[in-house]
């Protein structure tokens, strides 16, 4: 076999597991764009049969626990002292940071939700995590047009910064999509993962100022290296964002910027994670 | 008839000196606490599915892959299909395999419609592409009504047609069959058939994984026998199922 015209057969052969580049995959992921949209729409379709009654159900889960926070933290502990408009505050904050929490979620069982699909078809896997953050971005744009009916309903009114919204999604989609690349790939590897993400995502909540204005923890004597943390939490810079553009508040320019690159890296840095540990998914 | 690949034939495959490891883990996988404290899980060994296999298949050819159980036929396929990366050697191949396993259920709890529509969007086609051969692709299927039940209520015959149907939908240059024509009924083989035979003429090249020696003997005109993970035959399809045939009694 290996005698003078081997190179001139295997002219039109290429190697079945050849590395693939950073850019021939994103091109084969790009040629299957459809897939990672189908799956998500279709799940949709599907989970609730097409009925507005099942669609609005989407919104039970968030709405309830709005009002749980509201009575907790407005009514029984007081926090919204100083908030304008306190009820709005927190529903912008409940329905975004469910968009991260629930596509790391989402994305830590993306693998193993798929292993059929995965063990008889071969495509960029990164696809299954993608389409679970698409899945939960379509439902965040129910979740915004929401916002802004409640918006003009509190008489706040719809302000020109809502036209910044488009770039904080991206920013915010680039965090949750790096979040579950590296969910998928750890939760493959470790079962538990999927059962310790809830606590982790509980304890994120506590520190993005969902509830409560985060100002009032780092104003209290707490150890600097936890301001630190805290203050880098993009969760926390991403919430602010979404109350800038609905209701004016303040936000720290200098850390958004942070925010920005911390999302784009994690991203990056899922990417490539997630990529390493591709050849296994779906095997045993 | 071309067993080993001449100056005048394309080549489809060339398989060199391959082995496939795997790792698995008896029971269950390992947690991460076990993994932590006892470094590593339970009961994990290594399976040398594949030794060292070496074969060419040039354009158009049909070969049988037999084997007794745990031989490593499913393994090649897979590897081939580049669904498991081989510890060492090389596959090249031409055009991407495509591979059709009597286990797959792509997403069980999709109807037939759905596993359609996804099956032949993660194959690279287009919303639109999927829409223009649907019917075809439900045609083909033969199941009806049953494409609007869960994939998981699907006997493994009926799970057969229909991926079959999604995997042929593309037209593959290259088809691996692991056992799935053995599932269907007379119909569905004759139907099946007839699309091997049409993807054979148009230079197409067919690797069939199966324990019907009929079929085998039928559809390919090269088998080739693998006997825990080594190379046992490789000929006539007649000749080597001759062997097999005697050598198991």
């Amino acid at each position: 076999m290996d005698n003078g015209d081997a190179p001139d057969i295997e002219a039109n052969l290429t190697a079945v597991n050849a590395p693939v580049s950073a850019r021939a995959y994103l091109t084969e992921m790009w040629h299957r764009r459809d897939f990672a949209v189908a799956v998500p729409l279709e799940e949709l379709r599907s989970a609730h049969k097409t009925t507005l009654l099942g669609n609005l159900w989407h919104l039970g889960n968030p709405l309830l626990t709005i009002a749980v926070f509201y009575f907790v933290f407005g009514v029984l502990l007081q926090s919204n002292r100083g908030i304008d408009h306190y009820l709005l505050w927190l529903t912008i904050g409940v329905f975004t940071f469910r968009l991260t929490s629930s596509s790391v979620l989402g994305g830590a069982t993306s693998i193993s939700a798929n292993k059929g699909l995965i063990r008889a078809i071969k495509f960029p896997r990164a696809l299954l995590p993608i389409s679970v953050v698409i899945s939960h971005v379509l439902t965040f744009g129910i979740e915004l047009s929401l916002l802004a009916v409640f918006t003009m309903a509190s008489g706040v009114g719809l302000s020109r910064r809502l036209l910044a919204l488009p770039v904080i999604l991206i920013v915010h989609t680039a965090l949750n999509t790096g979040g579950a690349f590296v969910a998928a790939r750890l939760n493959e590897a470790f079962r538990d993962v999927q059962q310790i993400i809830p606590f982790l995502f509980r304890l994120l909540q506590y520190l993005s100022g969902v509830m409560f204005p985060i100002q009032r923890l780092l104003g209290n004597g707490i150890p600097g290296w936890a301001k630190q943390a805290i203050s880098l939490n993009p969760v926390l810079r991403i919430i602010d964002l979404y109350r800038w553009a609905f209701l004016g508040t303040e936000v720290d320019v200098g850390a958004t910027m942070k925010t920005a690159a911390i999302s784009l890296a994690l991203l990056w840095f899922g990417f490539r994670y997630f990529r390493a540990a591709e050849w296994r998914y779906g095997r045993a | 008839m071309a067993v080993r690949a001449r100056m005048t034939d394309t080549l489809s495959i060339r398989v060199r000196d391959l082995h496939v490891d795997y790792e698995i883990f008896e029971e269950r996988r390992a947690a991460l606490r076990e993994r932590l404290v006892k470094h590593q899980g339970t009961g994990r060994r290594v399976v040398r599915a594949l030794r060292g296999l070496s074969f060419d298949v040039i354009e158009g050819q049909s070969v049988g892959i037999i084997g007794s159980n745990g031989s490593g036929k499913s393994t090649l396929l897979a590897a081939v299909a580049g669904l498991l990366p081989p510890t060492s050697g090389e596959i090249l191949v031409s055009d991407e395999p495509k591979l059709l396993g009597v286990g797959a259920t792509l997403l069980p709890a999709a109807t037939g419609w759905r596993n359609i529509r996804i099956g032949c969007m993660a194959l690279g086609m287009t919303a639109d592409e999927v829409d223009a051969a649907i019917d075809d692709i439900a045609a083909f299927t033969d199941l009806g009504e049953a494409l609007d039940r869960p994939l998981r209520t699907y006997s493994s015959g009926m799970r057969a047609r229909l991926h079959f149907a999604v995997a042929t939908s593309v037209r593959p240059r290259i088809l691996l069959i692991d056992e799935a024509l053995v599932v269907g009924d007379q119909a569905f083989h004759k139907k099946a058939s007839e699309r091997i035979e049409e993807l054979l003429g148009t230079a197409g090249t067919l690797l069939l994984v199966s324990h019907a020696l009929g079929t085998i003997g039928e559809t390919c005109e090269r088998v080739i026998w693998i006997e825990q993970g080594r190379l046992r035959g490789d000929g006539e399809a007649a000749d080597v199922i001759d062997t097999y045939k005697r050598s198991v009694g």
